[in-house]
């Protein structure tokens, strides 16, 4: 069974698409990466799917309920991570979080288990604005788990970070897909995407110009290409793509001059920038 | 309606409140207030009496009517040279020096000279108040007729209205502080304990979260409520002795704290940020908290646009409340209020559903 079903869902804000005409789903414990320029409408997506915003038309099944009609039911299946650090700045953590489990109606001894799960235990007496940017995050991650969801929606949980506190975030990511929860997640950072997702969707002006596993993706939309460096330092890239590519090979490394060869797959974000156009950090 | 959602709410805004120093301050400021004329204003209470230190040899009458006068406490100097000492050690207002055969002396007109002690460590309420009394205490021992014969008339006086000595300072100060709680919490507390979610985005957070968008406003609505509820009874209970009917002057508290709530509601649906809410508070507070200002003779103009304003009316009910009167026009004065708040409610759901 299917974790999401989205259908021809679209959002205009005064007259502007905001996210138009959209369908996908994502299965039970898949990490799904929705990748997209800034205003792609990426966060508007989310909110509709987590029931914080209504749809203009179209509809979707989040954890087997109706995103407009059984947003009551809804609630209690999912946990959301927004791309703001939305904490309570003069509470601490662990009242930041019990405040979370009387909304969710949960005991508050779940609390101190959450976040011992996110390694903030320690410091949860602390004030959440005495906290650095990455235990913020976590703080975040913690608040969505700790009613223990069946899917998450992660709005760009590592921006900002360092890389080790990045890479904690991804780990935690990964065991929590492992535990069966699906992860819905947006990321500007297409090697975040490749490492993590099974499938991602490219979104663009409101609409998925491209969905498939990461590997499919640069199958597909990627040029893979052979770079040669040669004696005289010179690179030359040689697509594979184009027709004569064997020929071109074969011509440089019999006039001898050679020094390295190496294979260059496309990445994800040559895709991306096939497919929408430019960078997604543009 | 989730109760358990808006108790989570209410609860967290109101730790949360305290912790915000500017909420705080909003808060306290009626409090402080009350604390303030408390102590500057005698008479207020039965605990604020003027202690006036006295050395009488002869029993004259002044110090006769003095002992019976009400807020007045006289203590007895053992001689003519204690007194000042005496006013010192008991943190009187001040002290007389009663030479012998003083009542005789006035009815013969020597003009007797009388000592009296002023301590410059009151303050200068309590000092004008001393100093109001003597005169008039001294004026009573002869019988000097008056140039003309005073009748004195109350104008629309409610018939119902029971009757009461003269009002002072602290009764016209009690609504005038009923109305500030007030105004603080549907200007300031409220509006911000919204503004705030909006900020800060943590409203995306409560948007997500099985609260719906009633039960967040119900929960910052009741923070409103409590608060006000508090402060208005801490106001009333230090003020009980100028309470004249509890149970009207409770229920015209409520009226108006619903409608002061809705109000902020209505603005923190409107505003989107702190500096927003910090720039029409002032306004906002203002218009609220004029009505209730002692009159101060002003233009008709103004005096008909102030019955305009919903808290002219609350503050009328508060008056005619605490006065203990039990009169109708309370009635028409709530019911205007009352109405006021369902425009306003309906306002407030309207911009919150937008």
């Amino acid at each position: 069974m299917n974790a999401i079903e989205v259908e021809k869902l679209s959002r205009a804000f005064n007259g502007l698409q905001a996210v138009d005409n959209i369908s996908f789903s994502v299965a039970s414990g898949e990490i799904f990466g929705f990748l997209g320029h800034n205003g792609a409408g990426k966060t508007t997506t989310i909110r509709m799917l987590s029931g914080q915003l209504l749809p203009t038309s179209g509809g979707a099944q989040v954890a087997g309920c109706d995103v407009v009609t059984e947003q009551r039911r809804l609630k209690p299946l999912i946990g959301v991570v927004s791309e703001h650090q939305n904490l309570y700045e003069r509470m601490s953590g662990r009242e930041n979080l019990e405040f979370a489990a009387r909304l969710y109606g949960q005991n508050i001894r779940r609390v101190d288990e959450t976040l011992e799960q996110v390694a903030l235990l320690d410091r949860a007496k602390d004030n959440v604005r005495n906290y650095s940017n990455g235990m913020k995050q976590r703080l975040l991650i913690a608040r969505a788990l700790l009613h223990r969801p069946q899917i998450i929606f992660l709005d760009e949980p590592t921006r900002g970070l360092d890389p080790v506190v990045g890479r904690e975030i991804r780990r935690l990511i990964q065991d929590l897909s492992q535990q069966g929860v699906t992860i819905f997640l947006t990321t500007h950072y297409m090697e975040e995407a490749d490492q993590l997702c099974g499938r991602v969707a490219f979104l663009s002006e409101g609409r998925i110009v491209a969905l498939d596993t990461p590997n499919a993706l640069k199958v597909v939309h990627g040029q893979n290409s052979v770079r040669v460096t040669l004696d005289d330092g010179e690179s030359v890239s040689i697509s594979l793509d184009d027709q004569d590519a064997g020929m071109q090979l074969e011509r440089l490394v019999n006039d001898g001059h050679v020094r390295t060869l190496h294979s260059a797959e496309a990445t994800l974000e040559d895709v991306f920038i096939q497919i929408a156009g430019r960078k997604l950090s543009e | 309606m989730n109760l358990a959602a808006v108790a989570a709410i209410t609860r967290k805004d109101v730790v949360d409140a305290i912790r915000n120093r500017y909420l705080l301050t909003a808060l306290a400021t009626p409090l402080f207030l009350a604390l303030l004329f408390h102590f500057l204003l005698p008479g207020g209470s039965s605990r604020n009496l003027l202690t006036v230190v006295v050395h009488d040899s002869g029993s004259s009458s002044l110090v006769a009517e003095l002992r019976n006068a009400p807020h007045i406490t006289v203590v007895d100097a053992a001689s003519a040279d204690a007194t000042e000492s005496e006013v010192e050690k008991r943190k009187a207002i001040g002290g007389l020096v009663v030479p012998v055969n003083f009542d005789s002396d006035v009815k013969a007109g020597k003009q007797p000279e009388l000592t009296i002690y002023i301590n410059n460590k009151k303050s200068t309420f309590e000092q004008a108040a001393f100093r109001q009394l003597l005169d008039q205490q001294i004026k009573s021992l002869v019988n000097y007729p008056e140039p003309a014969h005073l009748v004195w008339i109350d104008v629309d006086k409610d018939p119902d209205e029971k009757a009461r000595g003269g009002v002072g300072l602290n009764q016209m100060l009690l609504p005038l502080l009923l109305i500030m709680t007030f105004g603080m919490i549907g200007a300031l507390v409220v509006p911000l304990l919204l503004v705030e979610e909006k900020e800060k985005r943590t409203l995306d957070f409560l948007l997500a979260s099985p609260a719906s968008l009633n039960e967040i406003v119900a929960g910052k609505a009741l923070t409103g409520v409590a608060y006000s509820l508090l402060i208005a009874g801490v106001l009333l209970f230090t003020n009980r002795h100028l309470v004249g009917n509890w149970v009207l002057t409770s229920l015209t508290i409520l009226v108006g704290l619903v409608f002061v709530v809705t109000i902020g509601l209505f603005m923190g649906s409107l505003l989107n940020n702190t500096m927003q809410v910090n720039t029409w508070a002032s306004s906002v507070l203002l218009v609220l908290l004029a009505p209730s200002f002692p009159s101060l003779g002003l233009p008709a103009a103004i005096d008909t646009a102030m019955r305009f304003i919903p808290t002219y009316y609350l503050t009328e009910a508060l008056k005619l409340a605490l006065a203990g009167s039990a009169s109708p026009r309370i009635w028409g004065h709530l019911a205007v209020v009352l109405i006021s708040t369902v425009l306003a409610f309906f306002a407030a759901a309207w911009s919150l559903r937008r």
